[in-house]
């Protein structure tokens, strides 16, 4: 474990993010990638496959279909790998919390690092968010970690 | 402000020429009209010949109570500027329509097959009624009124062991 | 034995006959976690370097809004209705407080009339900066992704000092009228804003010959009689020679008071519908300048007391109310019994039908490489078409 973080410390000096952005999450994450609040200089890139990328932004609300292809995805990516949920509706369910066919309680199928809070959050909440995920790898899952309600095929 | 009413007045004129109807002008560009569902097809085919060959929506809505489902088709036509909604009523027991598909074409096979999921009325004549949203559902149509939203939330996603969701079973 | 084995080997090298693929066709899945197409999945069939057939696959944000609404008092349903569409939050917001005013017979205030029209134009605006900068960024053309983004936040700005929210304005455009009054200084800024984006538009028109025209012209091409047929509205029923625009046709608000021209194009193809983007930006320009020109003094909001949820009743009644959102055409209908919250409503989105029939047959006998450009061309929210 204490290996597991020297090594990751050394290696994670830029995150890089797969392309997986789905509803509300979308429009404050774009402007990110953009010019104004640029997340270059921080040394976060957008890749276009989950083989390259370090973390996953769950962008906002998940359907049941959507989340099965979340878990693929997350299962694609390497490791270390983390995981950040963005919005109100991954923490309780948010606006949507009487609706058939969202997701209420996001660790039921994917294990979450940080939640990020609002409606959509603004984008420096967001950079603070990976900031913690800089200087917190030690609180990183171990590989191997088990979903509780795991995806159809 | 009579004279700008008077083609609105004139739709209901001519529907009512040719079929039974209980029409109104409720404002200058809205007519509803309510018509019997075996004359539906009918008065859908005059409409279009009278200019009204936008399909806005179709729209269902559940009266449980009196066991039926009415069926709604918003009709804009481009050149007479008037929206014209035709209003009817099927069992909701056996809730079977005829489809608008040779009317409208795609337009309505689209609207149709997403009430097909969410409601659970077959359009007959609709020939891709495969489901549009949800992937693997086995409950009942959704839209409906008596599939209780909030209880079912609370059977299947939370939990009222946990303090944080106790709130919802309030 | 070393003769024998290399004379077997030689035998059974002779006698392997080379495999020449007959068969090129495959079904490609252009899917959601694919970087060109957003929350939406279509399942092509290729031949070759031709699409031969597409088949949509929708559902990926099925919320189910119009039952959510069942459950919600107007009041409350307002702020749930920015999230119908996430890229033009404030045009559902007038969408749904129309249809409730109409409902109620209440008659909103004139001021009020006039923000929500400026509202609902800025909000025109900044999704027709977003359609610009997916359309580069489907087309290869980066620099102008990160112009659009760029030079839309200082309309997002502009939304944050109105409204307090830079994406969802939290049900500002009401049933009575709006929340809040313009602040002090908001003018001057909306006047500020409307300069930029019309230097950001100064910018990219110098790129449009050589950029966009070469990569779209002749692409995707919708005639009138099958755009009609297969439902489109707004912009891409513009673009192929129909000048109807549910602001002139069927006006709501003040927009019969308004003076501004309904651009339209024969061609029917990609670059048609890019020329009718930037003619639409510079007519919602000229109708906020208008606004601000005009706006008269007076209340925002009619009752200016809100009610109670427990106390709220709707009065019995239907009605079906359209409006021409940046996309297309946004219709409610809504239907009361009496009680608080609506017994039905109905939400129809110009994307249904732009994302699934016009998307299908545009796509059928185009080459791969043409596929971005048709697609984001349409300017498409699959948050619309999923409710």
């Amino acid at each position: 474990m204490v290996e597991q973080a020297t090594k990751m410390k050394r290696l994670i000096n830029a995150i890089w993010i797969f392309n997986w952005f789905n509803s509300c999450g979308f429009t404050e994450l774009i402007p990110l990638v953009g010019s104004r609040w640029d997340m270059e200089r921080f040394g976060m890139i957008i890749t276009g496959t989950p083989r390259h990328a370090d973390v996953l932004f769950i962008a906002g609300y998940q359907t049941l279909k959507s989340i099965r292809r979340a878990q693929v995805i997350y299962e694609q990516m390497p490791d270390p790998k983390a995981v950040i949920a963005l919005g109100a509706c991954t923490m309780s369910g948010g606006m949507y919390w009487d609706s058939y066919n969202t997701v209420k309680r996001l660790t039921d199928y994917i294990p979450v690092n940080i939640y990020i809070p609002g409606c959509p959050p603004r984008p420096e909440a967001v950079f603070e968010a990976c900031m913690k995920i800089f200087h917190h790898v030690g609180a990183v899952p171990p590989h191997g970690k088990k979903f509780a309600k795991a995806h159809k095929g | 402000m009579a004279e700008s009413l008077h083609k609105e007045s004139k739709v209901i004129e001519d529907i009512s020429a040719k079929f039974k109807i209980a029409g109104k002008v409720q404002r200058e560009r809205r007519v509803w009209v309510t018509i019997d569902k075996d004359n539906l097809i009918m008065l859908c085919n005059f409409a279009k010949g009278l200019g009204f060959e936008h399909l806005s929506a179709i729209s269902v809505t559940d009266w449980p109570e009196e066991g039926t489902f009415e069926l709604t088709y918003h009709l804009w036509s481009y050149s007479e500027r008037i929206l014209l909604t035709i209003k009817t009523k099927i069992d909701r027991a056996n809730p079977v329509a005829d489809s608008v598909v040779p009317v409208w074409q795609e337009n309505a096979q689209i609207h149709e097959r997403e009430l097909h999921e969410l409601f659970g009325v077959e359009f007959e004549g609709n020939k891709d009624l495969t489901p549009l949203f949800l992937e693997d559902w086995n409950g009942p149509p959704p839209f409906q009124k008596d599939f209780d939203w909030k209880e079912y939330v609370r059977q299947q996603c939370y939990d009222q062991a946990n303090e944080r969701e106790r709130a919802y079973y309030d | 034995m070393t003769k024998q084995m290399n004379e077997k080997e030689l035998i059974t090298i002779e006698h392997i006959e080379p495999i020449i693929p007959e068969d090129t066709d495959y079904n490609f899945y252009f899917g959601p976690a694919h970087s060109g197409s957003g929350n939406f999945g279509v399942k092509l069939r290729i031949d070759g370097e031709r699409v031969t057939s597409a088949r949509a696959d929708p559902g990926y944000l099925h919320r189910g809004f119009e039952k959510l609404m069942e459950y919600r008092v107007p009041m409350q349903n307002a702020v749930l209705s920015d999230r119908v569409c996430v890229l033009e939050a404030l045009n559902w917001n007038l969408v749904h407080a129309e249809a409730v005013d109409e409902l109620t017979g209440v008659e909103v205030p004139q001021r009020a009339r006039y923000i929500r029209v400026l509202m609902a134009e800025l909000s025109r605006l900044q999704s027709h900066l977003i359609w610009y900068g997916a359309m580069s960024l489907g087309i290869g053309f980066d620099t102008g992704f990160k112009i659009a983004f760029g030079y839309r936040d200082y309309i997002l700005d502009l939304f944050e000092l109105i409204t307090g929210g830079r994406v969802y304005p939290a049900g500002y455009i009401c049933p009575g009228g709006v929340r809040r009054d313009l602040p002090g200084g908001a003018e001057d800024k909306i006047k500020r804003a409307l300069d930029q984006t019309e230097e950001m538009m100064q910018k990219v028109k110098d790129f449009d010959n050589i950029v966009f025209s070469r990569r779209t012209k002749g692409v995707g091409i919708l005639r009138t009689e099958d755009a009609i047929r297969l439902g489109a509205t707004g912009p891409v029923l513009r673009a192929c020679g129909m000048g109807t625009d549910v602001r002139k046709d069927d006006p709501y608000e003040i927009y019969n008071e308004l003076d501004f021209d309904i651009p339209v194009r024969r061609e029917g193809d990609a670059y048609a519908r890019y020329l009718i983007m930037g003619s639409e930006m510079e007519e919602s320009i000229k109708i906020i300048k208008q606004v601000l020109e005009r706006l008269p003094e007076g209340k925002v909001r009619e009752p200016a007391k809100i009610t109670p949820p427990s106390r709220v009743k709707i009065p019995e009644g239907e009605v079906y109310v359209r409006n021409e959102l940046a996309r297309g055409e946004g219709c409610a209908y809504m239907r009361s019994v009496g009680e608080g919250a609506p017994y039905r409503v109905k939400l129809r989105g110009p994307d249904l039908l732009h994302m699934i029939p016009v998307l299908e047959y545009l796509l059928k006998g185009s080459q791969i490489a043409d596929i971005p450009a048709i697609y984001w061309s349409l300017n498409i929210c699959p948050a619309d078409m999923d409710r």
